[in-house]
């Protein structure tokens, strides 16, 4: 007779517990679903950090802290910097912090290997076409041919010992192309280091870092952005743990006086703007700082010396989306991609590992 | 027998109206919760949020100029349901060029003013976007 009683009175109590959840789920009111967030300025971008769980509060402010420390060490504009230290040192050997040293080690290592697709000593010549400042303006041929001897990466000498780097006089580092990479790696760690599950690190959504999976146990979705439509996507990505970096020439652009598109991504060997075919590549990859790097050679390279280099180093997946709209896709990459928008009906090339 | 009988059957009437009841509140809620979500834009200074614009009551379009002590100036243009910096002073344009927001995770952003619209997270259709 009891149950008689109790059970409809249980099973109201039930019902009602689940829509209060639902509700909860839907509404801002559901305190284990709601991340830490903390935004800030910081290597030249926007950057906006999220983390779920009970250390993530205090991981983001350690975060910010390390973002804004890495950002004074490493901005090439900042007088402060060991960067700047080192761009006006005049051929004298100087002295790195760990940080710096590291970076600029495995950068240098990157840029050997990618045979003149990516160069750290280009800044003089991107200063000339304004990049750094905003003053934009097409260099004359004459000029490039005298900033061009510079940029030579196999120039820059380093003493692991005394941990010092020396270049030769006029040459200039930027490491524009791998410090938010170098950032989010630093950064992954110190989330594992505080036992953060889940986060998500937005570095100025050209460095994207995910720790773990979403709080629900799905896939993060991020978008491919539209290279020719910033409100529109290109695709979008399920991705697992990892790095997404992605490289575009309308990141930063100017339309020089003959009409042409001048886009940030220059070619070390001849100075001037990259076009190899490609208009945006998106890298995932276990190490952010990689994926910084390879996003950016690779957009050098154009799509076939891509796809090449991914058959012979692997430990990457990309995406790249093509001058003609067309979008290759690297085998590993290709069930977790979706194209959308006016890229839903875009020819679709999956890279395999047989040429 | 006869009492416990009509107290199981008063039991039942209330559990299912406080059911009834708890049930409307809770979608309610969710309506709520979901019709917020994705509409209000709010504009940042330096992280410091300066202003908030719920986009759904936006009936006439509007303009507002944020400026700043180093000489940015951003005009920002808001129409039902959506927001952009339609000019602005810096070098890159970049805000200007991100053009029109009204759902999804894409701020505006103005490195040079440091000025960023955001919209409040409502069931944003994806996480980020690499751009
Ligand atoms: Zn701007």
């Amino acid at each position: 007779m009891e149950r008689t009683v109790h059970a409809p009175a249980r099973r109201a109590a039930a019902l009602c517990l689940c829509l209060l959840l639902l509700a909860g789920c839907a509404g801002p009111g559901a305190a284990q679903s709601r991340p830490a967030e903390t935004e800030l300025f910081a290597m030249d971008t926007y950057m906006h950090l999220r983390a779920w769980g009970p250390e993530a509060e205090a991981a983001l402010a350690e975060l910010s802290a390390m973002l804004q420390r890495l950002d004074g060490q490493l901005s090439v504009t900042d007088p402060g910097s060991e960067i700047w230290a080192v761009n006006h040192a005049d051929g004298a050997p100087t002295a790195l912090s760990g940080d710096a040293f590291t970076l600029l080690s495995r950068t240098l290592d990157f840029c050997a290997g990618t045979r003149g697709a990516l160069d750290v000593t280009l800044y003089p010549v991107s200063r000339a076409w304004g990049f750094t400042t905003g003053d934009y303006r097409v260099p004359d041929p004459e000029e490039l041919a005298r900033l061009l001897p510079l940029v030579d990466c196999s120039a820059v000498t380093l003493d692991a010992d005394a941990r010092t780097v020396t270049l030769p006089p006029g040459a200039e580092l930027d490491l524009g192309a791998a410090a938010k990479g170098y950032a989010g790696a630093l950064a992954a760690e110190l989330l594992a280091r505080r036992g953060v599950r889940a986060a998500m690190l937005d570095l100025g959504s050209s460095t994207i870092c995910l720790t773990g999976r979403k709080p629900d146990g799905s896939d993060w979705r991020i978008a491919v952005q539209d290279p020719e439509d910033p409100a529109a996507y290109a695709g979008v990505i399920a991705c697992g743990p990892g790095s997404i970096c992605t490289s575009g020439g309308y990141e930063r652009y100017f339309i020089a006086e003959d009409g042409a598109v001048c886009w940030h991504i220059l070619d070390p060997s001849t100075g001037r703007p990259a076009k190899a075919g490609l208009l945006s590549v998106t890298v995932l990859c276990p190490d952010a700082l990689t994926g910084d790097l390879l996003s950016t050679a690779l957009f050098v390279m154009g799509p076939e010396r891509a796809a090449d280099w991914w058959r012979a180093h692997g430990g990457f997946e990309c995406i790249l989306i093509d001058e003609n709209r067309n979008i290759l896709v690297t085998e590993g990459a290709a069930d977790r991609f979706t194209p959308m928008g006016a890229y839903t009906h875009a020819e679709l090339t999956v890279i395999g590992r047989e040429e | 027998m006869q009492s416990l009988r009509s107290l199981a059957g008063k039991n039942k009437t209330w559990a299912l109206a406080l059911a009834g009841l708890l049930a409307v509140l809770a979608l309610a809620a969710a309506l709520l919760a979901r019709a917020q979500g994705g509409c209000v834009a709010r504009v940042y200074q330096d992280g410091v949020c300066i202003r908030t614009v719920d986009l759904s009551r936006v009936r006439e379009p509007f303009r507002f100029t944020v400026t700043d002590a180093h000489g940015h100036e951003n005009t920002v243009e808001v129409e039902p349901g959506r927001i952009r910096v339609v000019q602005a002073n810096c070098p890159d344009q970049t805000c200007v060029r991100t053009g029109w927001i009204g759902t999804g995770v894409r701020p505006i952003v103005c490195l040079p003013a440091r000025l960023t619209i955001r919209l409040e997270a409502g069931a944003p259709d994806v996480d980020a976007v690499a751009r």
